[in-house]
């Protein structure tokens, strides 16, 4: 399961509480400030190569404004702070990847979460929410996770597929 | 569950230890099973296998 990693038309995003970060791999040219500046965040060597907990929000829209192209781009939950942006930061969406600006990627513009009973099978979520198990919270991004219902699952509280051996009917 | 802005706030998914999945926010229940359709604010759903009356909990699991 990827956390706070999500697919889109335009590539992959990654989100923390204040900003999303945009990523098109086609447009990186492996200029790699991003990880000589910034490794806890842009490790590539790792998977998802973003971890948008591994700094601050300050420190990672300085070093997304680094990138040399549009491989990189940022922009705030909190869209009414996306019009007034400054000039000054070069890998906003609004000058590096203004097409972003308007599209329905926009958490004002939440869809509801697809929440599906499969038959004998498990429930498949898929969408933007909170996942709260084990007394943790996670905020999942744009991703399908199947949570078991017939109760005998080895990952739980996920679906290992194991419904089918036990018959499970319902 | 709240409503701001005629809104409904973002789903939350619940694990409850040794309990149902609940749900709460916005969300659309699809039972492809039972063909039916519904959003409720509210639904906790079996994770058991033995509820009487899936895909909703009937507290099965505590016997």
């Amino acid at each position: 399961m990827e956390i706070n990693e999500g697919q889109f038309s335009g590539g992959r995003k990654y989100k923390n509480e204040d900003i999303t970060v945009y990523w098109k791999p086609s447009a990186c040219i492996h200029a790699s400030y991003c990880y000589r500046e910034l490794l806890e965040v842009f490790d590539p060597s790792r998977r998802p190569w973003v971890d948008m907990n591994g700094s601050t929000t300050d420190k990672i829209i300085e070093v997304v404004n680094l990138c040399p192209t549009e491989a990189l781009a940022w922009k705030w939950n909190d869209d009414k702070k996306n019009d007034s942006v400054d000039s000054d930061q070069l890998n906003h969406i609004k000058f590096r990847r203004p097409e972003l600006m308007n599209s329905t990627d926009t958490d004002s513009n939440e869809q509801p979460v697809s929440i599906k009973i499969m038959n004998d099978g498990p429930i498949v979520l898929k969408g933007n929410f909170t996942l709260a198990y084990n007394g943790v919270k996670k905020e999942i991004h744009d991703s399908i996770i199947s949570i078991c219902r017939c109760g005998v699952s080895d990952h739980m509280p996920f679906c290992d597929g194991q419904h089918r051996k036990a018959g499970f009917e319902g | 569950m709240e409503e701001k802005n005629g809104k409904k706030s973002q789903a939350i998914i619940e694990v409850i230890d040794f309990g149902p999945l609940k749900i709460t926010g916005n969300f659309l229940l699809k039972d492809l099973q039972r063909n039916k359709e519904e959003s409720p604010a509210e639904v906790n759903l079996c994770r058991c296998g033995k509820s009487g009356n899936k895909p909703y909990c009937d507290e099965s699991h505590k016997k």
